[in-house]
């Protein structure tokens, strides 16, 4: 069995290679996953997440509840579950969703057997922060766990405009990633495949009903 | 753990579905020759077709992608990231190490491919694990993994939708990104429906339907998840993977022990180095702003977390990389695996994957076949390539394949194989000879290539991407004998 010290010293064996120093400029050259000059960053966000095929919504937070509702209404969701990241908006929507006629359960009473969580209709979380100019979402361990956001064929996220980072340079740099736990993830539209002849389908292992709520602030 | 197995959602496959009449166990580089298995794909004009379209179509997207940005100086950024990382490559695997070990993963060292096969299979072994769901790993490929877990009793399923095919039909992937470019639909549906005992409806939705009832059963039982890493990250211990489908997150979330097959190669300093990476990796493999999903994980589930694996196993495999340091051949290294070079090669589009006999095809096969494989087995891959450069051009970290294919020709010639690739160069050529259609497809490559190509509205003449192809240089498809 080869060991660290075994491999490692395999590998340090070797004569070195050119090293041309990590680069560390404070302007990172320009990247399409970046927020171009005078963009708004919720502007941005819609038209990615558009670009992927994800359904936006932008609304101001006393209709979080009723937007989410209607989503899972018209989607004949029944099984429903919610994830801890929904926090600041969990009481409205667990209320709105009730109002509707709609049973609703916790994700993390549901998640320790994988047959239920199999079995979802549709989860509903926040996220860690969203990414503008990839259109993506950031959902964590620690918050929508790690398969909270793509189990169910439908999928609702929910992002405060504040979460909203203008690219991946931004994301990277920032501290919305540090109390992420054992995963972070970035999600950008429904589940997709080309395998077959090219031709796309929406929702192969992970949502194809993907949506996003973007709350402005009040 | 297989006690409520058959109830949980999802629709079981038929037992033996995995288990096609061919099963493709040794890999075919030493048993043909280059121009013998680039005739079989050749003879069946579906896939030649097929991988143009669909090569031509990746192509087109990754040039419209880094419209109106600096394309050049975000590769020339890559570039550093990677040969920084590949010439401190002991260091940040130290790094790399620790930080996971501190998160609670378990890593496991492969010196080669035998001791990678074992590791997986004794991991197996040790945990009970019977039934195992798996997300596309080319290093997986590269060590037959498969073939060494099902010796031990576990059984098996590729939940990448190709990959599945691939796997059902005894196949091997054709291509880097897009695994059954070389297949059409109606074969994946006299696929399917015999795998359902039914006619199914052929269409991609109704197949794609099946194959995901069929897979969710899968993880929704098995033991444990396998899946490969598309980057390591030093600073904090983390595994990357990119998915499309979501079988990637789904494979590392639902099963209670997770483990990676992950080359030492793909370690990067820091996160940050990932706002770089990720989007060449995407918009160069598929013209995506960016993959689905990118999940990036450390460790098992922690304390708290509602759902993720108690274990997280991550086998980091040599198999002929740090061979490769300090040497002529270690941009080879750098390779992030977007397969843009295979799309762009005219080699690669007339002959497909298959034809470079092992795990990895187009320009990065020819380079990386020979050195893992040795070049009495794989030395005459370094003569599968018209050299027009064009690889050069596209990769986003910019490894000089060009170079790197003419240094493993000098090589090779260095050594005495002579005869063997004349005798491959002559028998390419005269495939691409004997057959009309092929012929004027070449000379088309060969001459006026991307004007021909542009006309078809697949890459502008004026792309940045093809610059230096479209500076002159000459194309030459296969060579004559002397
Ligand atoms: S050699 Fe470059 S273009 Fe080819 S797969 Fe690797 S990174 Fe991509």
């Amino acid at each position: 069995m080869t060991d660290r010290a075994s491999f490692l010293a395999a590998i340090r064996s070797t004569p070195r290679g050119l090293d041309p120093g990590l680069p560390d400029r404070r302007e990172a050259p320009d990247a399409p996953t970046q927020l171009r000059a005078g963009e708004e960053r919720p502007d941005r966000l819609q038209a990615e997440a558009e670009a992927a095929s994800t359904i936006v919504h932008r609304v101001t937070a006393v209709d979080v509840g009723a937007t989410v509702a209607s989503v899972l209404v018209q989607a004949d969701a029944q099984r429903i579950a919610l994830t801890t990241d929904l926090a600041p908006f969990a009481d409205d929507v667990q209320a709105a969703l009730v109002a509707a006629g709609l049973t609703v359960t916790e994700y993390v009473e549901v998640a320790p057997d994988r047959a239920r969580a199999g079995a979802l209709d549709a989860t509903v979380t926040g996220c860690i922060a969203a990414v503008a100019a990839t259109g993506s979402v950031v959902t964590s361990a620690a918050g929508a766990g790690r398969a909270g956001a793509l189990i169910a064929p439908t999928h609702i996220c929910v992002v405060r405009d504040e979460q909203i980072v203008g690219g991946l340079h931004e994301l990277f740099d920032g501290d919305a990633l540090a109390e992420a736990g054992s995963l972070f993830a970035l999600q950008s539209g429904p589940s997709r495949s080309a395998d077959i002849e090219k031709v796309l389908i929406l929702g192969v292992h992970g949502p194809g009903n993907v949506h996003l709520i973007i709350v402005a602030p009040d | 753990m297989s006690a409520t197995r058959e109830d949980v959602g999802g629709t079981p496959l038929p037992p033996g579905w995995a288990k096609p009449a061919h099963q493709p166990d040794a890999f075919e580089l030493t048993t043909t020759t280059f121009a013998e298995r680039a005739a079989k794909t050749m003879a069946r004009p579906f896939a030649r077709g097929a991988i143009a379209n669909a090569t031509d179509h990746a192509a087109a997207l990754t040039t419209a992608r880094f419209v109106g940005t600096d394309h050049e100086a975000l590769r020339e950024e890559a570039r550093k990231i990677r040969a920084h990382a590949i010439a401190n490559l002991p260091d940040y695997l130290d790094q790399w190490i620790d930080q996971a070990e501190r998160k609670g993963t378990i890593v496991h060292y492969a010196a080669d491919e035998s001791e990678a096969r074992r590791i997986v299979a004794q991991i197996c072994t040790d945990q009970q694990i019977t039934r195992v769901v798996k997300s596309k790993s080319m290093a997986s490929e590269e060590v037959s993994l498969n073939s060494a877990l099902e010796a031990v009793g576990v059984d098996i399923y590729e939940t990448d939708l190709g990959e599945f095919v691939v796997q059902a039909m005894g196949d091997r992937p054709g291509h880097v990104i897009a695994p059954i470019l070389h297949r059409t639909k109606d074969e994946v549906h006299e696929l399917f429906s015999a795998m359902a005992g039914h006619e199914l409806p052929n269409e991609a939705e109704a197949l794609t339907a099946f194959a995901r009832e069929g897979l969710r059963h899968a993880f929704l039982t098995a033991d444990a998840g396998i899946s490969g890493g598309n980057f390591l990250i030093a600073e904090t211990g983390d595994v990357l993977l990119v998915t499309n489908e979501g079988n990637g997150r789904l494979t590392t979330s639902l099963p209670p022990i997770h483990i990676a097959l992950v080359g030492i190669e793909k370690v990067l300093p820091r996160r940050r180095d990932l706002a770089v990476l990720l989007p060449l990796l995407t918009g160069h493999g598929t013209g995506q702003q960016i993959t689905t999903y990118v999940s990036v994980s450390a460790g098992p589930r922690r304390q708290g977390e509602p759902d993720g694996p108690e274990q997280m196993h991550v086998v980091l495999l040599d198999a002929g990389r740090s061979a490769l340091l300090g040497g002529e051949f270690e941009e080879a290294l750098h390779c992030i695996r977007c397969g843009a070079c295979q799309n762009v090669c005219p080699v690669y589009r007339q002959v497909g994957g298959h034809a470079y006999g092992w795990v990895y095809g187009g320009p990065i096969g020819a380079v990386l076949t020979p050195l893992f494989r040795g070049q009495e087995e794989a030395g005459e891959l370094a003569q599968a390539t018209t050299l027009c450069g064009a690889c050069d051009d596209v990769c986003p970290v910019k490894i000089p394949l060009h170079d790197l294919l003419l240094n493993l020709r000098r090589r090779s010639d260095a050594e005495g194989h002579v005869p063997r690739h004349e005798q491959v160069a002559f028998a390419l050529w005269a495939q691409v000879w004997s057959r009309p259609l092929l012929y004027r497809a070449s000379t088309a490559v060969a001459r006026g290539s991307l004007r021909a190509l542009a006309r078809n509205g697949v890459v502008s003449a004026k792309s940045p991407l093809l610059r230096r192809w479209t500076a002159g240089r000459d194309l030459v498809v296969g060579k004559r004998p002397r």
